[in-house]
């Protein structure tokens, strides 16, 4: 018994030993971890839980002249998968079960109909916390129309077999990467999601600021879109700040004001859990500054009467083939802000805010009308008879004619609307003469001998070929290079500077550009067909305007501006409107005063060709013109002609009110769409009729003689009968 | 009498094991705070723990000289549980270890470790004139086996290792002679070897080498081991706090509440609080092996060692686990960490102590 009594008590010595063993060892490792490593650890578990995050600064708001909205930021709601997050068996492996049952529960919720939420009139994006005052929401002081309302986005959800596939392929590697499963779903199923959290692990809410335009389409080629960072830009944008993944304006006013509207993102240090959940702010933050607020020269009003009226002559066009393109511009003539500025056919730019899709995006580009194009201050087109204020002035200023020189039909012995002139080469042989028609040739009538005032108001294609490029030697003219020069001077051949991407500069062409390109020289009739605003004259939709605008205002050419103020979120302005004069004109204000007086008789006098724009109690002054083209759609190498042999032509109209103090210029331009006055002068009359809130209707159509400019765009020679 | 009675109860014994389990329940709470679904676990700890004092007091009146005349019915019937257990699970597939029992009384995983502890104290203290045969050990070692195969196959490879720490100690304590010891080593080398190349299948052979070799262990197991090793090492002198560790409170730590509860208290209170955590543990062990040293017989004193094996060899592999020098296995840590069960075992094993103790000394009695 003994023995084994000592032995046994030697065993549990044993055991004892053991035990003092194991207490040295495990405090002793206890010791290395907290005391000797301790302070790598604090670090680690300091990276653990501290996260610097950016704060977004809310964009800054567009609104047009009387604040209403026609950009805004509005929340995303995207709901995602973490895999890593789902819960897990007691093992800590993957649980299809519990991934099943939270999958039930999420696609459940989702499901149900959204509860009503108050609505809220701006749904700008609500910055995240920072304790402090500077992220106040940008607010509103004018109430959005209320026929302004979108209709949310469709939500995306996707489908429970992908999502269990993608949760599979999660796993495999970076399994705590957010998988998107539903986006763009509406703020009520957000809420309700995020109030289920508990019993949702691993489903993640984000919040992304979208940019919303309530204006839309309307207003697109305005206001532009945001997109993510070009590719070639990326480094330009690194250096200011930016981040890899950030939207930046693209287009238009977006994109010119990138810097104002953007503000500056905050940064703040904030405590996260295990599942990147914000516990609570740490420090002081750096507060996000919100961007500025554009308030823009614009009448969204006007916008929408003129797009209206623009696209109803479209849409009853009967040219020389359907019309499809066209631009409406209405701009004060006192210091170049634009009222209206329309090119259709037009886009949504909300299809970019959240990401266009491929066929939207394929179904934009083919389109052969080119919506995304901006024709207003893109398109180059030839002016025709609303370049004919120009000649005038010039010839004018020139001396070439006074107000009372008469010009025109009746010196060759035919007041048929037909003027022939000598070949270069062979001025004896009456047979090589080249032949000039005015439009009204057609009628089988011609004005006679006229002065300038109604040459304009009739638009006589024969008094201005003579007033350009001379006549035999009755007359001489006023030449290609004056001609240029004034051309230049009124805007023409340079771009107006205005804050939009992709202007046209025009051409203004001279003997020099004829021979670089066509090797000839220059002849005169290219300046008679340059004095009609035909030939190789090109002008943009704007640069007609704004050249309309200093004829209105008696000299001054501004340059156009589509932005009024700069205000920061709290409304202050920070950057004024200041009207920009790109030159006074070398004209005087009396000469400017006789084209004045013959552009408010093509309007107001009997035999003007725009009777159909007189509004009751406000004088108008305007131009028709009707510019033909070259096209060769069927590819036959020559011009496609109608069967009376007429060219397409595209329809002008410009104009100013009220002709004694004006303060709107308008012009319309319909591409391939027959007569200015029968076709764009109407689209002008309602836009000002809008402007100046004219509600009746327009009075009974007075029919106007229809004139057709008739000069071949390259000179051709033709035999005498 | 009844007054001598509880003067022989080991009060100190009761007081450790006492504050230990307050302790794990203050733990299991900071572990758990925050968490709304299971807000209400760090109260039912408390109420296992209430249960947990009558088990303990009830099983100390129980004159543990009693005991043998039930031990081989009881320890049958727990095998014959477990493998009705295994049968049902195969068909049925998972939860084998809770089983219809649910949570209304012992796992039968937990209660067997007490069987196997009655059962060999019985086995041993029988024969402990027969320890110079090698028949002896061996029988043993035949009647213990089939209990740690069948807790294997559950799976639950945790439970089997403490099954085996507690069969080891006790044969060892009991009398095993050397020459058997190096023999049965010897042997169970072999049966290794051989069980290695023609029984285990792969995913066995995987589990056993992950045991080994914890850097093949999965991923949830290394990012566990490793924030606990963050929690612990940013704990410095007096810790964080209670309820103010990061790493737990953030939920950076997972399994808080059982498996990681050492790495919540080395983070909130520090080198201080695990120590005293660590040094109350020993105290608790040294003082159940005084009780095994001044047993009256061979029995009470093997029942003593194989509960105090029982709760050394949880301790080393918990703490272990969370120290990283233990590879990563579910043990909880004895009366610390969340679970009915495991805290009951643990409590029922001080009364079975409790009642060696209050018999030590014959005279007083009769």
């Amino acid at each position: 018994m003994k023995p084994a009594i000592s032995r046994s008590e030697a065993r549990l010595l044993l055991l004892r030993g053991v035990i003092a063993v194991v207490v040295t060892v495990l405090i002793g490792r206890l010791w290395q971890l907290q005391m000797v490593e301790g302070a790598s650890y604090l670090i680690r578990s300091d990276r653990n839980r501290f996260r610097e995050v950016d704060v977004a600064a809310p964009r800054g708001v567009i609104y047009d002249r009387n604040g209403k909205i026609l950009a805004r930021n509005r929340p995303s709601f995207t709901i995602a998968v973490v895999p890593g997050d789902l819960p897990k068996t007691r093992e800590g492996e993957p649980d299809p079960a519990k991934d099943a049952a939270v999958l039930d529960r999420l696609l459940d919720l989702l499901a149900r109909p959204a509860p009503k939420l108050r609505p809220s009139p701006t749904p700008t994006l609500t910055p995240t916390a920072t304790k402090g005052s500077a992220n106040t929401q940008t607010t509103v002081s004018k109430p959005v129309s209320a026929t302004m309302q979108i209709p949310n986005r469709q939500a995306w959800y996707m489908p429970r077999a992908e999502i269990e596939q993608a949760i599979k392929d999660g796993r495999l590697g970076g399994a705590y990467r957010a998988i998107p499963i539903a986006k763009y779903i509406d703020e009520g199923t957000a809420f309700t999601v995020a109030e289920d959290a508990v019993n949702l692990p691993g489903v993640d809410l984000q919040l992304d600021p979208i940019r919303d335009y309530p204006s839309g389409s309307l207003t697109s080629h305005l206001i532009g879109y945001m997109g993510h960072i070009p590719a070639g830009a990326l480094d330009k944008y690194k250096a200011k700040g930016y981040a890899q993944n950030e939207q930046v304006g693209l287009t238009a006013l977006e994109s010119t004001f990138e810097h104002e509207l953007r503000g500056k993102p905050g940064r703040q240090t904030i405590e996260v859990d295990v599942n990147g959940r914000r516990m609570r702010t740490v420090g002081q933050p750096d507060p996000a500054v919100p961007g500025h607020n554009l308030v823009l020269t614009l009448d969204l009003d006007l916008q929408r009467a003129a797009t209206t009226a623009l696209q109803e002559a479209l849409d009853k066009s009967s040219g020389f083939t359907k019309a499809t393109q066209g631009v409406a511009i209405a701009m004060d003539p006192r210091n170049g802000k634009i009222l209206a500025m329309v090119s259709l056919p037009s886009f949504d730019n909300n299809l970019f805010a959240k990401g266009v899709t491929t066929e939207a995006w394929e179904a934009l580009t083919s389109n052969p009308d080119h919506p995304m194009f901006n024709q207003a201050v893109g398109g180059q087109y030839p002016p025709g008879s609303i370049f004919k204020p120009i000649v005038a002035s010039a010839a004018l200023q020139e001396g070439v004619i006074n107000s009372q020189t008469l010009l025109g039909d009746g010196f060759d012995g035919a007041n048929d609307g037909i003027i022939w002139l000598p070949n270069r080469y062979l001025p004896g042989d009456r047979t090589k003469d080249q032949k000039f028609v005015s439009w009204n040739a057609k009628q089988g009538f011609g004005w006679g001998k006229i002065n300038v005032k109604k040459a304009l108001a009739v638009s006589d294609d024969i008094f201005f070929y003579q007033l350009g490029g001379g006549y035999l030697d009755i007359f001489r003219g006023l030449g290609i290079s004056a001609l240029d020069y004034y051309t230049s001077q009124f805007g023409l051949g340079a771009t107006t500077g205005i804050e939009l991407q992709g202007e046209g500069a025009g051409l203004v062409p001279d003997e020099k550009w004829k021979r670089l390109n066509y090797a000839e020289p220059w002849l005169t009739g290219d300046t008679y067909n340059a004095s009609i605003g035909q030939g190789f004259v090109l002008a943009t939709p704007l640069q007609m305007t704004n050249a309309t605008a200093a004829i209105a205002n008696r000299g001054t050419l501004y340059k156009p501006q589509l932005v009024d103020h700069i205000t920061d979120a709290e409304g202050k302005t920070v950057k004024p409107f200041q009207s920009n004069i790109i030159r006074e004109l070398p004209v005087d204000a009396g000469t400017l005063d006789v084209v004045r007086e013959g552009m408010y008789g093509a309007v107001n006098w009997p035999e003007g060709t725009a009777p159909n724009v007189r509004l009751p109690g406000i004088a108008i002054a305007g131009k028709t013109g009707t510019a033909e083209y070259y096209r060769d759609w069927d590819k036959d190498g020559q011009p496609d002609k109608d069967p009376k042999e007429n060219l397409p032509t595209h329809a002008w109209f410009t104009a100013f009110a009220p002709y004694q103090d004006p303060e709107i210029a308008v012009t319309v331009f319909v591409a391939n769409g027959g007569e200015g006055s029968s076709v764009a002068a109407p689209v002008a009359a309602k836009i000002l009729r809008a402007y100046f809130g004219i509600d009746t209707a327009p009075p009974a159509p007075v029919t106007p003689i229809t004139p057709t400019t008739t000069a071949a765009p390259t000179p051709t020679a033709k035999p005498a009968e | 009498m009844r007054q001598i009675f509880w003067r022989r109860f080991d009060w100190m014994l009761l007081a450790l094991a006492l504050l230990l389990s307050m302790f794990g329940v203050l733990m299991v709470a900071s572990a758990l705070a925050g968490n709304e679904v299971l807000a209400s676990w760090p109260w039912r700890q408390a109420a296992f723990l209430g249960i947990g004092i009558l088990l303990l007091f009830l099983t100390s009146i129980i004159d543990y000289r009693l005991l043998p005349s039930v031990t081989y019915p009881i320890y049958f019937i727990l095998l014959g549980m477990l493998v009705v257990i295994a049968v049902i699970g195969t068909v049925a597939g998972g939860a084998q270890r809770w089983l219809t029992l649910g949570e209304l009384f012992l796992q039968p995983s937990e209660l067997i470790k007490l069987g196997v502890i009655l059962m060999l104290a019985h086995y041993l203290a029988a024969r402990e004139e027969k320890m110079e045969s090698f028949l002896t050990p061996l029988f043993g070692l035949l009647l213990f086996a089939p209990a740690v195969v069948l807790i294997y196959l559950q799976p639950n490879l945790g439970t089997a290792l403490v099954l085996i720490a507690i069969g080891a100690t006790m044969f060892f304590v009991g009398g095993l002679r050397w020459r058997h010891l190096v023999v049965l080593a010897g042997l169970g080398i072999a049966a290794a070897i051989a069980a290695w190349q023609y029984v285990l299948q792969d995913y066995m052979r995987n589990r056993v080498m992950m045991f080994l070799n914890p850097t093949t262990a999965s991923v949830a197991d290394r990012y566990n081991v490793e924030q606990a090793m963050i929690s612990i090492g940013s704990g410095g002198w007096l810790g964080r706090g209670l309820f103010r560790g990061s790493q737990s409170q953030l939920h950076f730590l997972r399994i808080r509440h059982t498996d990681f509860i050492f790495s919540v208290t080395a983070e909130e209170l520090g080198f201080i609080g695990a120590v005293l955590l660590i040094l109350l543990l020993a105290f608790l062990l040294l003082r159940l092996l005084r009780i095994a040293s001044i047993a009256r017989d061979t029995y009470g004193r093997l029942i003593v060692v194989g509960v105090t094996a029982m709760i050394l060899f949880q301790m080393v592999v918990n703490i272990g686990m969370n120290l990283s020098l233990m590879p990563v296995t579910g043990l909880p840590l004895p009366f610390i960490s969340y679970g009915g069960s495991a805290l009951w075992t643990m409590l029922i094993g001080i009364g079975l102590a409790e009642s060696v103790a209050m018999r030590y000394r014959k005279i007083e009695f009769e």
